[in-house]
Formats: C-alpha cells, sequence, structure tokens
C-alpha cells in the first residue's frame, strides 16, 4: 500500500531534482551573480550594483535591444504576409500540396548554421548571387552585409525564409477549422475571393496569427547564430543582438557578473512582451 | 516475477551509470608519465620540432627530472584551450605560447607560479632583459610571472623595385611621404574605372586583434612606446592616437588602401598589386617560397608623424612562457626553462622557427652573427627587436582592443566620426569597463 | 491557362525555398575558382573542397559526437518524459496540480537567465569538456511532460487495470504498455527533441572547448568564422552540406513526420 502512494512521487523526482539543479538554482543563482564580478578564474567578488549601473551606460547593450527590435519588426510582419499568402495558396485544391509544403517546410528543419554560411554567400558584395543578379539587370549593388543600415534587413530576409515553412503549416491547419458552409453562402451572395478572404477567414484565424506573433517573438528574442555567425555584430554593431552580446560579455570577455545582469533584464523584458502579448490576445477574446 | 523485475531494473541503473562514467572520461586529460614535468609548446609544426629537440637533449642530461612535451590541443583558439584547462585544473606545467596580454588575469587568479621566487630567476633575468622590458613584464602585484621568450615585431615590408619604379629613392618613413608614395603607385590598370593597385593594404576586420597590425604598432611608433592603459585608466586619448586614426582615415578615403578584402585572393604583395605592407617575420619563409622572378623585398620600421623625433617603435606580439601552480617542482621546472632559453638555445630557434628570441643587444651578439649574416633580413627585425613593446598590464585587453576596433570601425572604415571623436569615444568607453576598480 | 500559370508561380516559390540548397551542393563540388560563378553546373565536379575539409576539422568526430548527444537526449526524454507524464495523468498524489503548474512556468522562463549559472554549475561539477555537459541539462524537457501528459490521458483506463491486476509495476506499465500504444506521441516528441538536440549551438559553444568533444553544428560554425578555413569558400560551403546532409535525408523519408511534429509543439504553446 505503501508502495503504491510513494510510487508517482518516485517517478517525478528525477524530473523534481533535475529541476532543482538545472532550473531553480540558476535561476536564484544569477540574480545573485548579478552583484558579484567574477571571470571564471578568480574568487567571485561582491560588487553591489555595479553592474546594474554599468547596465545603464552601456550604449552598445542598447543598441543591441533596439537592433532585436528592428529584426522583429521586420521580420514578423514579413513572416506573416508571405506565410499567410502561401498558406491560403496551398489551401486550394491542387494536385501536389504534399510536395510543395514539404519544399516550402525544409530550411525549417536545416540548421540555421547551414543557412546562415549559404547566405553569406549569397549576400557577398562581390560575387554573391543577389548582387549578381542585381547588376545583370542594371540595377546597383547593394551592401546586403556591410551597409549598416542595410544589414538587420537582411538578416531578417534571411530569418523569413528560413522559417516561413513552418508558419505556412501551422497556418494551414488554422485555415483548415474554417467552416466550408461560411464559404459556400459568401459565394451564394456574389463574394469575391479577396472579400471571403478579408471578412471570413482572416477574422476566424486570428487565434492563428496571434500563435504566430507569440512564437516568432520568443524565436525572435533568440537571435544569436545568424549574427554571429554572418556579421559578428557588425557593421557598426548594428546586426548585434541582445543575446549575441550577453554571450560576448560572458564568455568572450568573461564578465560573468555583467553578463548575467544582462541576461536577467533582457530575460524580465521578454517576460514582460509576453505578457502583454498575451493579454491582448486574451482581451479579444 | 516482481524479483526479478527489480534486478532488471539494478542491472540497468548500473548500465546506466557506466555509461555516464565513460562519457565523463571522453576528452583529452593530462597524462602524466611518472612524475615527468608535462610541458605544452605551441602546435605550430616548427616550434613542435624545436620542443622535440629541446626535451630531448634535456631528457639525455636529466634522467632525474624527465619533461614530456605535447603540443597544445586542438581547439578554437590556443588561447581558449588554455583557459578551459584553467577552469577544469588540467593545465600544464609549463606552456611556452602565452601571449603577453592573457598573462595579468591568470596571474591575478593565482594559477601561476610567482618566478622571482624561484633561486637564480632574477639574477638570469637581467641579463636577458634590459630594464624596460622588465617594467613591462611585472604585474600590478610587483612579482613577475612571465619569461620573454620570443617576438614577431610588425614592419613595413616593401617592394624595392616598384618603389625605384615611381621614382621613390627612399623607403617612405613619415606620413606625409607615404601620402605622396601611395599617390604615385595608385593605378587603374585594367581601365575599368575601379582601381586596381594600391599602395599599402590592412585588413578592414573590427575583429579586434586586427589592430594589432594596424592602430597598435603605428600607435607605438608615433609615440615612442606610449601606454594604452595605465593604472586602470585609458591613457591613449592623446595626439598620437588622433594622428593615426587621421593617417589611416586618409589612406582609406583617398583609395591608398583598398576597402575590399584581398586576403581571398592570390598573395597581393606577391602578385604586386600591393607595394607594401604592416607584418612581420614570419612573412619572410612565405615569400621566399612563393615571390616571383626578381621580386625584391625589404623591411624598414613603421611610419611615423611627420614632427616625430626618436627612436621607433613597434608592437612586438611577445609570446612569454609560464609555469602554473599545478607544477609540482616549480624550480626544476625554472631549470628547464633556462636551459630552453639560453643563447645557443636561442639560436637554434632562430634557425628552426625563423622566430626572434626576445634577448636584449641580440644583434651585436657574437653568437647570432652567423646566422644574421646569412639571413639579413632577419638582422632588420633583431635591430628593431631593441625597440618593441609588448602589451600593458591589464586583465581585460581583449576588451579594451575589441573597444578601440569599434571605434577604428566607426571612423577609419566608415567615416562617420572624426579621428578626435572616436579616439575620446574609445577612451570613455575603457574606463566604463574599469568602473569597479576605478572605487 | 490560368491554372497553367498558377502552376509556374506555386512551383517558382518552391524553387526559392529549395535551389539554394541545391546550389550549395553543387559549389561544394565545383572547383573553388568557379564558385562565385553560380551556375549550377561547373566544368569538372570535383571533391577538392572535402579533401581539405577533413583535413583542416574532425568533421567525421563530430558527427559522431553529435549522434552520441542527441540520441542520448532524445532517450533520456523519452523515457523520463514519459514517467512524468504518467504520473501525472493517470495517479492521484498531492501537489500533482502544484507540480504540473510547476512545469508550465519553466516553459516561460526565457533561456537567457539561466545560461551563465548553468555554465557555472557546469565548470563546479568538472564537466567542461565533457559529453555529460551537453546531456544532463537537456535529459529532461517540460514540452514533452506536458505532450505525454495529454497523449497518456487518451489511453484507456482498462489497459492499465488489467497489467496492475497482472501484476506489473509502473515502471513496467509505462513501457510495455504505454509506449506501445503511444507509437504517435513518440515520433512526434522524439523528432522534436532529436532536431533541437542536433541543431543547439550556443550550449556546446559555451561548454565544450576541446575540438575532438565539439558536436557538428558548433564545429561548422567556428569553422565558418574562425581562420582555419582561410577564406575559402568551398570548404566551409563543404562543411555546411555535411551537417545538411543527415537532417536532409531523414527528412527525405520522414517528411510527414517532421511536419506534424513540429505543427503540434507550435500548437501546443
Amino acid at each position: 500500500m505503501l508502495k503504491k502512494q510513494l510510487t508517482p512521487y518516485l517517478l517525478v523526482s528525477p524530473y523534481l531534482l533535475h529541476l532543482a539543479v538545472f532550473v531553480a538554482f540558476p535561476v536564484v543563482f544569477s540574480i545573485v551573480l548579478t552583484f558579484h564580478k567574477w571571470n571564471i578564474i578568480s574568487p567571485m567578488e561582491y560588487v553591489g550594483l555595479t553592474n546594474y549601473v554599468r547596465l545603464f551606460k552601456d550604449a552598445t547593450f542598447l543598441k543591441s535591444l533596439i537592433n532585436t527590435c528592428i529584426f522583429l519588426a521586420i521580420h514578423i510582419p514579413l513572416q506573416i504576409i508571405v506565410a499567410l499568402f502561401l498558406a491560403e495558396v496551398l489551401n486550394q485544391k491542387i494536385k501536389f500540396r504534399g510536395f510543395f509544403r514539404a519544399a516550402f517546410f525544409l530550411p525549417v528543419i536545416v540548421s540555421g548554421v547551414v543557412v546562415t554560411i549559404l547566405w553569406q554567400q549569397l549576400f557577398g558584395y562581390d560575387s554573391g548571387m543577389f548582387n549578381r543578379l542585381l547588376v545583370t539587370i542594371g540595377l546597383d549593388k547593394i551592401g546586403w552585409l556591410t551597409d549598416p543600415n542595410v544589414a538587420m534587413t537582411s538578416i531578417a530576409l534571411m530569418a523569413t525564409w528560413k522559417n516561413v515553412g513552418l508558419y505556412i503549416v501551422l497556418f494551414l491547419v488554422g485555415l483548415q477549422t474554417v467552416p466550408a458552409h461560411y464559404y459556400e453562402a459568401a459565394e451564394l451572395e456574389g463574394a469575391t475571393h479577396t472579400q471571403k478572404f478579408f471578412k471570413i477567414t482572416l477574422p476566424m484565424i486570428n487565434p492563428t496569427i496571434f500563435m504566430v506573433v507569440i512564437l516568432s517573438t520568443i524565436g525572435g528574442f533568440s537571435l544569436f547564430i545568424e549574427p554571429y555567425i554572418m556579421t559578428g555584430g557588425g557593421p557598426l554593431n548594428s546586426t548585434i543582438s541582445a543575446v549575441l552580446y550577453i554571450y560576448k560579455q560572458g564568455f568572450f570577455y568573461y564578465h560573468m557578473g555583467y553578463s548575467a545582469t544582462l541576461g536577467f533584464f533582457f530575460a524580465m523584458i521578454i517576460l514582460l512582451v509576453v505578457m502583454i502579448q498575451k493579454r491582448f490576445v486574451e482581451k479579444d477574446k | 516475477m516482481k524479483r526479478s523485475y527489480y534486478y532488471k531494473n539494478i542491472i540497468l541503473l548500473i548500465i546506466l551509470a557506466v555509461i555516464l562514467i565513460a562519457l565523463n572520461s571522453c576528452g583529452n586529460k593530462n597524462e602524466r608519465k611518472g612524475d615527468s614535468l608535462i610541458y605544452w609548446s605551441s602546435n605550430n609544426t616548427q616550434e613542435i620540432e624545436f620542443a622535440n629537440y629541446i626535451t630531448e637533449g634535456w631528457n639525455k642530461n636529466n634522467p632525474q627530472q624527465k619533461v614530456t612535451f605535447q603540443p597544445v590541443p586542438e581547439g578554437q583558439s590556443s588561447e581558449e584551450i588554455i583557459l578551459a584547462a584553467v577552469v577544469g585544473n588540467t593545465t600544464p606545467d609549463i606552456y611556452s605560447n602565452m601571449w603577453q596580454g592573457d598573462v595579468e588575469a591568470y596571474a591575478e587568479s593565482g594559477v601561476l607560479v610567482a618566478l622571482d621566487t624561484l633561486a637564480g630567476f632574477l639574477d638570469f633575468i637581467s641579463t636577458r632583459c634590459d630594464s624596460s622590458v622588465i617594467t613591462e613584464i611585472t604585474s600590478e602585484d610587483g612579482h613577475i610571472y612571465q619569461i620573454p621568450w620570443k617576438i614577431n615585431p610588425i614592419m613595413l615590408m616593401y617592394n624595392v623595385n616598384s618603389l625605384k619604379d615611381i621614382g621613390v629613392n627612399k623607403v617612405p618613413s613619415n606620413y606625409g611621404e607615404f601620402f605622396s608614395s601611395s599617390a604615385k603607385y595608385q593605378k587603374d590598370t585594367d581601365g575599368d574605372g575601379y582601381i586596381d593597385r594600391w599602395f599599402g593594404y590592412s585588413e578592414v576586420l573590427v575583429t579586434w586583434w586586427q589592430r594589432f597590425f594596424d592602430f597598435y604598432p603605428l600607435y607605438l611608433a608615433a609615440s615612442n612606446g606610449a601606454n594604452l592603459v595605465k593604472n586602470n585608466k585609458a591613457v591613449f586619448n592623446n595626439e598620437y592616437a588622433v594622428q593615426v586614426f587621421k593617417f589611416l582615415r586618409e589612406m582609406y578615403e583617398k583609395k591608398y588602401f583598398p576597402m575590399e578584402r584581398l586576403s581571398a585572393r592570390q598573395d597581393p604583395f606577391l602578385t604586386e598589386v600591393i607595394s607594401t605592407r604592416f607584418t612581420g617575420p614570419w612573412e619572410i619563409i612565405h615569400a621566399e617560397k612563393y615571390k616571383p622572378k626578381g621580386l625584391e623585398y625589404s623591411f624598414a620600421p613603421m611610419p611615423v608623424p611627420n614632427n616625430h623625433v626618436g627612436p621607433v617603435y613597434t608592437y612586438g606580439d611577445p609570446k612569454n612562457i609560464v609555469i602554473f601552480n599545478t607544477c609540482p617542482n616549480p624550480q626544476s621546472a625554472w631549470e628547464f626553462i633556462k636551459y630552453m632559453i639560453e643563447e645557443k638555445k636561442d639560436l637554434k630557434l632562430l634557425e628552426m622557427t625563423m622566430q626572434l628570441p626576445r634577448r636584449k643587444h641580440i644583434e651585436i651578439n657574437p653568437i647570432f652573427q652567423e646566422f644574421f649574416k646569412s639571413n639579413p633580413k632577419m638582422k632588420i627585425f633583431a635591430e628593431q627587436g631593441n625597440y618593441v613593446r609588448g602589451t600593458d598590464t591589464a586583465p581585460v585587453l581583449k576588451e579594451v582592443f575589441d573597444l578601440i576596433s569599434q571605434e577604428y570601425e566607426a571612423c577609419v572604415i566608415y567615416g562617420i566620426k572624426t579621428p578626435e571623436e572616436a579616439v575620446a569615444a574609445a577612451a570613455e568607453a575603457v574606463d566604463l569597463l574599469f568602473i569597479d576598480k576605478a572605487k | 491557362m490560368k491554372k497553367v500559370i498558377f502552376y509556374l508561380l506555386l512551383i517558382t516559390g518552391a524553387l526559392i525555398f529549395i535551389y539554394p540548397f541545391v546550389w550549395m551542393i553543387s559549389a561544394s563540388l565545383a572547383p573553388e575558382n568557379e564558385i562565385s560563378n553560380l551556375t549550377l553546373f561547373p566544368s569538372t565536379f570535383t571533391i577538392d573542397s572535402y579533401k581539405l575539409m577533413i583535413d583542416k576539422i574532425p568533421i567525421g568526430q563530430s558527427l559522431i559526437n553529435s549522434l552520441i548527444v542527441s540520441s542520448s537526449v532524445t532517450l533520456g526524454v523519452l523515457i523520463f518524459g514519459s514517467m512524468v507524464g504518467y504520473a501525472l495523468s493517470r495517479m492521484e498524489f498531492r501537489g500533482r496540480d502544484l507540480i504540473f503548474y510547476i512545469i508550465i512556468f519553466t516553459m516561460t522562463l526565457p533561456f537567457q537567465i539561466t545560461l551563465i549559472p548553468q555554465y557555472i554549475i557546469i565548470v563546479q561539477f568538472g564537466w567542461v569538456d565533457s559529453f555529460l555537459a551537453l546531456i544532463v541539462p537537456y535529459l529532461m524537457n517540460a514540452l514533452s511532460i506536458i505532450m505525454f501528459r495529454q497523449y497518456f490521458k487518451s489511453i484507456p483506463q482498462d489497459l492499465i487495470d488489467a497489467a496492475r491486476i497482472d501484476g506489473c509495476g509502473e515502471l513496467r506499465i509505462i513501457f510495455r504498455i504505454l509506449w506501445p500504444n503511444s507509437v504517435p506521441a513518440l515520433i512526434t516528441i522524439g523528432i522534436i527533441t532529436f532536431m533541437a538536440s542536433w541543431n543547439e549551438v550556443l550550449w556546446p559553444l559555451i561548454v565544450i572547448r576541446d575540438e575532438s568533444l565539439m558536436t557538428m553544428p558548433q564545429l561548422v560554425t567556428l569553422f565558418a568564422v574562425g581562420g582555419r578555413a582561410e577564406s575559402q569558400l568551398g570548404v566551409k560551403l563543404a562543411a555546411a552540406v555535411m551537417l545538411a546532409l543527415p537532417i536532409i535525408i531523414a527528412y527525405l523519408f520522414f517528411q510527414k513526420y517532421f511536419i506534424q511534429s513540429m505543427a503540434s509543439s507550435g500548437i501546443k504553446e
């Protein structure tokens, strides 16, 4: 009898232990660390609020936050428009739908590292494919990765290409929940395709759109490997994302305490943004 | 049935534990053979040969204290490997490829042996180094944790014949001469509207270590070896840094230096696309191997501002030897190092690796004369060796150079800040780095 | 006619997503000086870039490392996830709902906050430069628990009761009864976990410095960013192809499962 009572606890205890060591303790320790200075090889040193003072004077950190916002501002709308459009197309009665869906989805499963190396070549100033195409149709070359005003947009473009397949699939699922008789009723009243889309489809898939926004936001906040490989954060710090800067502070300069402070601050911002977004979704319901 | 079920579980757990332990011991760990000392050399082929030569010679004469050497394990960079070794407590006893800029951080954390506490060290070091070098390698706490081993001074490599071709009789030594020679050399040889011959070249990389090949040697030359940081403050916000920024900015603006990455093509110096280059003695081996017939080259000191007086300093990229505190017998380790860097072995180092020992007055030392006669270009570097600076004593040098690089990018490469603004901004950012020490 | 144009546009769209990969493979097989030409068929096919790459980096070793790490993580997640999922879905005990809410909460925690302390824990345990650092922190996963719990709720209670009457212990129930009846969940969670683990780069970059222990994406990243490739495009592309190949091959056979898995994980969020 006792064994039966103990069993559930036995089953969950490995997880709780894991949680305590790898989640709970780190969160607490992270806060403690923000008040210390540490470079891994020397003992930790208490420095009070110095890290926070430094954070608020740190122009580069601010830049990294702004860059992350710029990335989101370009990437999310682009993603939604393209994904929704392609999902709508795929939702029609077409042959080989499976093939097309698989093709769009291909970049999603491939590692971000591969996509970045690939697009680094495409974006090359002298011999990259895009600039060559531009030159053959008579336009000027663009400094995709060398122009500080364009670089982040280029990365957002690449990120959209990589992820849009996933969102096409999610939208497809959402589109298929719209009852067919709504469309039939509208057709009887002579509605055009566009009218059907904006009056019926869009409102019905609002929940899916919100979900896509929230997922893309969380994903966008973790932007790291793309700028790391592609530009190292340049030119002129226009592509350094928040996570890249936090990584640099911790594992390039070994300012562990300061890096933990940045990480903590950034995590709070993310939580705030996601909470606001979820509130927005709830209100709409 | 229940019994066997439990046993099965226990066996499963044991297998799991064994796998975990096996996984944990995967990876390079130090193998101490008996009580021999472990010496890590760099993994450069010639240096491995040299290390082999040294350890064999030592072990023959000192069987009671053997030394085993291995090249630094492969990784992203040897600095990372050393850091991982320090963190994981798997450091070797002796390491000879330590960049001078890394030493202070390790010294402060106590993982290095204070060499001045070892018998015979202080006497030896004053025969090898002059007083300015000794000051340079002394840490903030007054102890010495490193032995200068070798340097690779950065100098101006130039194409002798192409200078004559444009009517320049003496290699340019200051900024003014540099500009006028550059103007003469600049050409658009294939008429496509884009310049394809430039007087010189420096990578437009923002990476922190790229400054060792442009900004830093020029700054040391202009300022007679001044510090970048001292006593936890930035001290480079001065006319010298501004002049260097101005010089480089003008070179890029007037297209005397290319903005393109020439490194992806064939060697631009050997194909005479450029006529000069800021580089070190390692270039000699490469040039001798690949130079086309008739190409003559030589080396000269870095250019300086027009109003400069005094000797021309430069950056020496010093690599030093350290003893980690995991070493069971530091005194013996010191004897081994002494064996490795005495005069005849220094000569061997020169012969085998073409790298310059950091030894005072090496250019007039009789033991090396034969070598310099057959390698006159190395003599130029040896003479420069008297006016070489390493790095300042600060535990955050990488970040200092990174911050300078960011302002370098804004001013020199993109021209959106004036040299004065850029240097001031860099100094301000560096001061912010030391914010907690200032208390 | 309209249909033809429609399909042409659709094919163009599909090409936009496929062609770059095809180009990448072709460029990695081209001689170095032709790579910038961007034609699909170079004058000669050569594997020089691959030979150079194998010379410079231990790509084969990293493939094995990635396989070991990702398989171990996936196995662990499946085992422990189903254990906790089962307890939460089929058992009554005090604290059950509390644990469930805690699990949901951990899913909202951004990783940026735990990154540095987790590294410090690894250092304290002495796991730097060991597989343990790569595997153990990822052995258990909140999403998998939620998904298992969801799925197990739909398994008929009679099945479980019958097994109990036969005298089966709880663990046996999980592995002998639940697993065979949860193949879709196993596949879904397995694929998501394996892919996420395979593509993870930031964590290996932090805890592994020794080249012989690096995972494949980590090795290729450092190769692309560092100076070892010496600005030669061919080797970098070859490395990227090697990294992409295993997953693409798996994808060609199991597309349906990949797509379904990732879609359902998105919906669960």
